[in-house]
C-alpha cells in the first residue's frame, strides 16, 4: 500500500529515471564515431576499432530466420567462442515476424536487433527505410552479381527452393517432376505450401510468372488452385517436418537441403528439383539507427569470414563466398555445382513480382 | 473519499483508459508502411461488411466456442455427478485432474494434442491399423479438432464449477425418483439433470465466452487447418500481414470486445436468476451420495479413463517427444534411440533460462500486485467506502477485454510511450490488469468473511484507516491473499496472448518460447522444456490447491 506522498516520491523517480535515459540517448561527444561512420569505416585498423568498440557496447542482438539447431545456435556460438567480450543473443523467426517486429521496435523509439538475417526480409526492409548502409572487406570474395549496389544488404545464403515428398506416402519415382505434373487430379488436397511466405508460396508464384509470362502464368495458377493447396503456416523446416510425420504428402517450395538432411538420418522425405528452381539469397542487413553498430560489423566479417562459412557449410546451407563449397550431402541440389536449371529471383525483381503475386494468392488461394 | 481510494481510480483509470483510446483510435486510421497512423478512414468498419471474411469468422468462432462448450460440460457432468453424487470407488482422486491441469501452459497441452491426434499420431496409427487404411483417418487441424481439443481443455472448469452445483442439490429429490421405481440413467435424466439446468447454462455461457475470445487453440490447429476465427485473424493482422494490418486489428478487436460484453451481460442475467431453481433450503438439507450397486465399477472406469484422456495421454506423448530424436509415431523401434539430449540441450542454451527467469519474475510481480491491489479495492468495496464501488467496477473491467484484444490495446499504447516496448516491465504493467478481476474474485471472498467489528474496535482505539487495514485486516486476510497470489501467478505464466504481442527478444516467457519453438518445429526441446515447467507448475498448484481448500476459498 503506498500513500500519497510515497506515490509523488514514486513518480519523482520515475520522471528522473526517464531523464537519465533520455541524457544517454543524447548525441555521442565529439570525436567517437557515430554509428554510420563505423558501418561504413576501411581504415587499416578496422578490426581494432570494431573490437574495441564492441568491447564497450559487449552485447549483441541478431534476429534470424536460420534455423536454429543447424545454423544459428552454432554459428552465435563460434561468433561468442571468438570474442567472448561480446555476449550474442539470437530471436528466431520468420521474415514477417522479423520485420513487424523491428518496425514496431523503431516506432517505439527502442530498437533492441542490431543484426538482421533473413531470405525474403531484404526487400521489405528497404521499403519500408529502415536499413543503413554498411561495407565489409568481406564483400570482396563474394561474386559481383550479389553484392548489392546500394550497400545495404549483403548476401548471407543461397537457397534453391523445390520439392519434398514422404515416400512412405509417395514412392520415389512417382513424384511430381514438373510443374504441369501438379495438375494430376491424383494430387488433390495433397500439396501444401506455406502461405503468406516471402520464400514460399510468394516465391513459387514469381518463379511461375517469370519464367512463363504473366498470362500464361496466371492460367496456370488458375487450374493449380483447383487442387486445393494445403495453406501451411511456420517455418520451412516445420513444413518439411511435416511431410516426414505423413500430416502432407508433398510440399511445395521448401528448401531443398531440409529434406536431404532429414533423410540422412533416416526420415521418409527426399528432395526434389522442379526446374527451374527458384534460388534467391538470404542477406544479412543492419537496421537503421542500430545502437550497437562496432559489434554489429564485427559479427558480418565474421560470418563471412571462412570460419563463419564453413560453420554455414557445416550446418548444410549454401555459403555466399565463392571458394567455400557447399558439402558435398547436398551439392546435388545445387544448380552451381550439378546442372540444374536455376531462375535466380534478386531484391528488386522479387519486390516487383510480390504485389502481383499476391493479388492472384488472395484471388485463387485464400 | 479517502486520497488513496482517489489515487487508486486514478492510477486505475491511465492504465486502462490511454490504451483503449489507442486501440478504438488505431482502427480509425490507415497504417502507413512503418506502422506508424496514416490518414483518417472508416474503411476498417466498413470492410467488415463489405467482405465475408469477418462474418465467415465470426461463424466460425461460434461453431467453434459452442462446440467446445457442449464437449467440456458433457465431460465436466458426467465426472461431477459420479464424483458428487455417486459411491464410485476412488473418485475423490478427480481432483489430482484440476491441479495438474491448473499448471499446465495451454500452449503446451494444445500442443500435446497435435501429438496425440496429427497425422503420425498413435490415434490414427491406431485407426490405420484397425481399419487396415494406407492414409490417416482423422484431420486434428480442423473445426472438429478445435472443438475436440478445446473442449477437454475446459473440461476441468467445467468439472469443478458443476461439483458444487451437484453438491447443492438436495438428495431427496433423487431418492424419491427412485423409490418410485426409477432407474439410476432416468433419475440422472429426469431430476439430477434438470435441477442442475441453471447451473449447466451458466457454465454454458461462460466456456462460450472463454473459448470465443480464446487464442492459444485457434492459432495452432485452425489456422494450418484453414479455420480462422476473430483472434487469429487479429493475430494475422499485427503478426503475419506485411505492413502490419494495424487498422484491421484495431476495428476486429472493437467487435469482439463489443461481442463479448453482450455476451457477459447476458451471463451476468442468467446467473443472476439462478435462485429460482434453488434446492438448499431451511429444511432438513442433506446433500447425500446414492449408493449405484454395481454400477460403480463402470463409474470407476470412465473416471480412470478420463483421467488418461485429460492428463495421461497429453503428459505422456509430451514426455515421448522430450526423449526421442525425432518424432514419427509412437513405435518400439524408437525407444532404443531414446535419451536425455533434448533435456541437455535446453539446460544448456540461455533460451530456457532467460525464459524462466523473466516467466517467474513477470509471475510474481503481477500476483505481488494484484494480490495487496485487490484486497484494497475490495475493503473499500465491502466496507462501503466511498469510492468502494468505483474501484470494484474499474478493477472487474478487464474482464470484458479478450486476451487478444488487450494485448493489441497495450500494443498501441507500449508503441507510443518511450522506453517500455518489448520489455518486461510492459509485460507485467498488462498482465497485471488483464488479472486484476480475477484477483478481485479471492479478495473480495476473504475480505467478506471479515466481521466489521474487529476493525471497529481498532478505530475506537484510536487507529487510523491505513493502521487498522495494516494490522487488522492484512493478517485477517493474509491466508486469502496468500491462495489469491498462487493464483494469479498461476494464470498470468500460463497466458500466452498478451505476452507474445509484447515481448521482445529480452522479455520472452515460457509459454511464448514454447509457441516460437513450435512453428519453427523444434518440438523435442519444445516438450522437453514444456516437461521441466510442468513439474514446476505442479508443485505451485498443489501447494494452492492446499491452501485453497484450507481457507474454504474454492471460487473459481
Amino acid at each position: 500500500m503506498k500513500s500519497l506522498p510515497e506515490i509523488r516520491s514514486l513518480a519523482r523517480l520515475v520522471a528522473g529515471a526517464m531523464f537519465a535515459a533520455g541524457l544517454f540517448a543524447a548525441p555521442l561527444p565529439a570525436g567517437a564515431m557515430t554509428a554510420q561512420e563505423v558501418l561504413l569505416y576501411k581504415g587499416a585498423d578496422r578490426q581494432k576499432v570494431l573490437e574495441e568498440g564492441a568491447k564497450k557496447e559487449g552485447k549483441l542482438t541478431i534476429y534470424s530466420s536460420l534455423t536454429v539447431n543447424q545454423a544459428l545456435r552454432p554459428m552465435v556460438a563460434a561468433f561468442n567462442k571468438k570474442y567472448p567480450f561480446v555476449k550474442a543473443e539470437f530471436w528466431r523467426g520468420d521474415t514477417r515476424k522479423i520485420s513487424q517486429k523491428v518496425l514496431a521496435e523503431m516506432r517505439a523509439n527502442a530498437l533492441q536487433a542490431d543484426l538482421l538475417e533473413s531470405s525474403g526480409l531484404g526487400q521489405i526492409m528497404v521499403q519500408a527505410k529502415a536499413l543503413e548502409k554498411f561495407t565489409s572487406p568481406m564483400f570482396a570474395k563474394i561474386p559481383a552479381q550479389f553484392v548489392d549496389k546500394k550497400q545495404l544488404l549483403a548476401p548471407s545464403r543461397f537457397s534453391y527452393m523445390g520439392t519434398a515428398y514422404n515416400t512412405k506416402l509417395v514412392p520415389a519415382g512417382t513424384q511430381p517432376k514438373t510443374f504441369e505434373d501438379l495438375l494430376d487430379p491424383k494430387w488433390k488436397g495433397k500439396l501444401a505450401w506455406r502461405a503468406h511466405s516471402e520464400s514460399g508460396d510468394l516465391l513459387f508464384v514469381a518463379n511461375i510468372l517469370q519464367t512463363m509470362g504473366d498470362k500464361k502464368g496466371e492460367d496456370f495458377l488458375k487450374k493449380l488452385s483447383g487442387q486445393k493447396i494445403i495453406n501451411f503456416d511456420g517455418s520451412a523446416r516445420t513444413l518439411v517436418n511435416r511431410v516426414i510425420e505423413g500430416e502432407y504428402p508433398v510440399a511445395l517450395n521448401i528448401f531443398l537441403h531440409h529434406p536431404i538432411i532429414s533423410a540422412k538420418k533416416g526420415a521418409p522425405v527426399a528432395a526434389f528439383p522442379m526446374e527451374p528452381v527458384p534460388s534467391i539469397a538470404g542477406h544479412l542487413m543492419v537496421p537503421k539507427g542500430v545502437n550497437r553498430p562496432h559489434a554489429a560489423m564485427l559479427f558480418i566479417d565474421f560470418y563471412l569470414s571462412d570460419e563463419g562459412q564453413n560453420v554455414l557449410r557445416k550446418a548444410k546451407y549454401f555459403p555466399v563466398v565463392a571458394h567455400v563449397r557447399p558439402d558435398d550431402s547436398i551439392a546435388e541440389v545445387s544448380p552451381r555445382v550439378s546442372n540444374i536449371k536455376e531462375n535466380y529471383l534478386d531484391v528488386e525483381e522479387l519486390f516487383d513480382y510480390h504485389k502481383k503475386g499476391a493479388a492472384i494468392l488472395n484471388k485463387h488461394f485464400r | 473519499m479517502s486520497p488513496l481510494a482517489f489515487g487508486m481510480i486514478s492510477l486505475l483509470l491511465l492504465l486502462m483508459v490511454p490504451a483503449v483510446i489507442y486501440l478504438a483510435q488505431s482502427s480509425l486510421y490507415e497504417t502507413n508502411f512503418d506502422g506508424s497512423f496514416g490518414a483518417f478512414t472508416l474503411r476498417h468498419y466498413l470492410d467488415l461488411f463489405s467482405n465475408d471474411r469477418f462474418l465467415r469468422n465470426f461463424v466460425n468462432a461460434s461453431l467453434y466456442a459452442s462446440g467446445s462448450a457442449a464437449v467440456a460440460i458433457c465431460l465436466g457432468v458426467v465426472q461431477a455427478w459420479i464424483v458428487e453424487r455417486t459411491n464410485t470407488p476412488g473418485r475423490s482422486f478427480v481432483l489430482i485432474i484440476s491441479i495438474i491441469s491448473l499448471g499446465v501452459p495451454s500452449v503446451l497441452y494444445t500442443i500435446s494434442f497435435l501429438f496425440l491426434l496429427g497425422k503420425a499420431g498413435p490415434l490414427n496409427q491406431l485407426l490405420m491399423w484397425l481399419t487396415g487404411s494406407a492414409t490417416p483417418i482423422i484431420n486434428i487441424y480442423s473445426l472438429w479438432g478445435m472443438i475436440v481439443i478445446e473442449g477437454i481443455e475446459f473440461s476441468p472448469l467445467a468439472f469443478l464449477l458443476l461439483s458444487s452445483v451437484f453438491k447443492s442439490n438436495d438428495a431427496a429429490f433423487e431418492e424419491a425418483s427412485m423409490m418410485s421405481g426409477a432407474g439410476i440413467i432416468t433419475t440422472f435424466r429426469r431430476i439430477t439433470l434438470k435441477l442442475a439446468m441453471p447451473g449447466i447454462l451458466a457454465l454454458l455461457i461462460l466456456i462460450f465466452i472463454r473459448a470465443f475470445e480464446s487464442f492459444e487453440t485457434p492459432a495452432l490447429v485452425g489456422r494450418p487447418g484453414g479455420v480462422s476465427v476473430l483472434t487469429t485473424d487479429i493475430y494475422a493482422a499485427i503478426q503475419v500481414q506485411v505492413p502490419a494490418n494495424y487498422g484491421q486489428a484495431g476495428a476486429f478487436s472493437i467487435m469482439l470486445l463489443l461481442i463479448v460484453v453482450v455476451l457477459l451481460y447476458w451471463y451476468g442475467r442468467l446467473s443472476r436468476h439462478a435462485e429460482r431453481f434453488q434446492t438448499i433450503t431451511g429444511k432438513g438439507f442433506r446433500p447425500r451420495v446414492v449408493d449405484i450397486g454395481r454400477w460403480r465399477w463402470l463409474t470407476s472406469g470412465i473416471l480412470v479413463l478420463m483421467f488418461f484422456v485429460i492428463i495421461g495421454f497429453p503428459i505422456g506423448i509430451v514426455t515421448w517427444v522430450s526423449l526421442v530424436p525425432y518424432y514419427d509415431g509412437v513405435h518400439a523401434s524408437a525407444l532404443k534411440l531414446m535419451s536425455f539430449a533434448h533435456y541437455w540441450t535446453v539446460w544448456e542454451g540461455d533460451m530456457f533460462h532467460d525464459s524462466l527467469a523473466n516467466t517467474l519474475i513477470m509471475g510474481a510481480a503481477c500476483a505481488s500486485v494484484v494480490a495487496p491491489f485487490t484486497a484494497l479495492c475490495a475493503w473499500f468495496a465491502v466496507r462501503r467506502q466511498r469510492g468502494g464501488q468505483i474501484l470494484d467496477q474499474l478493477a472487474s473491467l478487464p474482464l470484458i477485454f479478450p486476451a487478444i484484444v488487450m494485448g493489441v490495446a497495450y500494443l498501441q499504447l507500449f508503441l507510443h510511450v518511450p522506453l517500455l516496448y518489448g520489455t518486461l516491465l510492459a509485460i507485467i504493467i498488462a498482465s497485471s490488469v488483464r488479472f486484476l478481476p480475477y484477483g478481485m474474485r479471492y479478495s473480495y471472498a476473504g475480505i467478506l468473511q471479515i466481521h466489521k467489528e474487529l476493525e471497529e474496535a481498532s478505530a475506537l482505539s484510536g487507529a487510523r484507516q491505513a493502521t487498522t487495514f495494516l494490522r487488522i485486516v492484512m493478517p485477517l486476510v493474509a491466508p486469502a491473499m496468500v491462495t489469491c497470489w498462487l493464483f494469479v501467478f498461476l494464470v498470468a505464466v500460463k497466458a500466452v496472448s498478451i505476452p507474445i504481442l509484447l515481448a521482445g527478444p529480452n522479455s520472452r516467457v515460457v509459454a511464448t518460447t514454447i509457441f516460437d519453438l513450435w512453428e519453427n518445429g523444434v518440438i523435442g526441446e519444445l516438450s522437453a522444456m514444456g516437461m521441466v515447467w510442468t513439474l514446476m507448475m505442479t508443485v505451485v498448484s498443489v501447494t494452492f490447491s492446499i491452501l485453497a481448500r484450507r481457507y474454504g476459498l474454492n471460487v473459481r
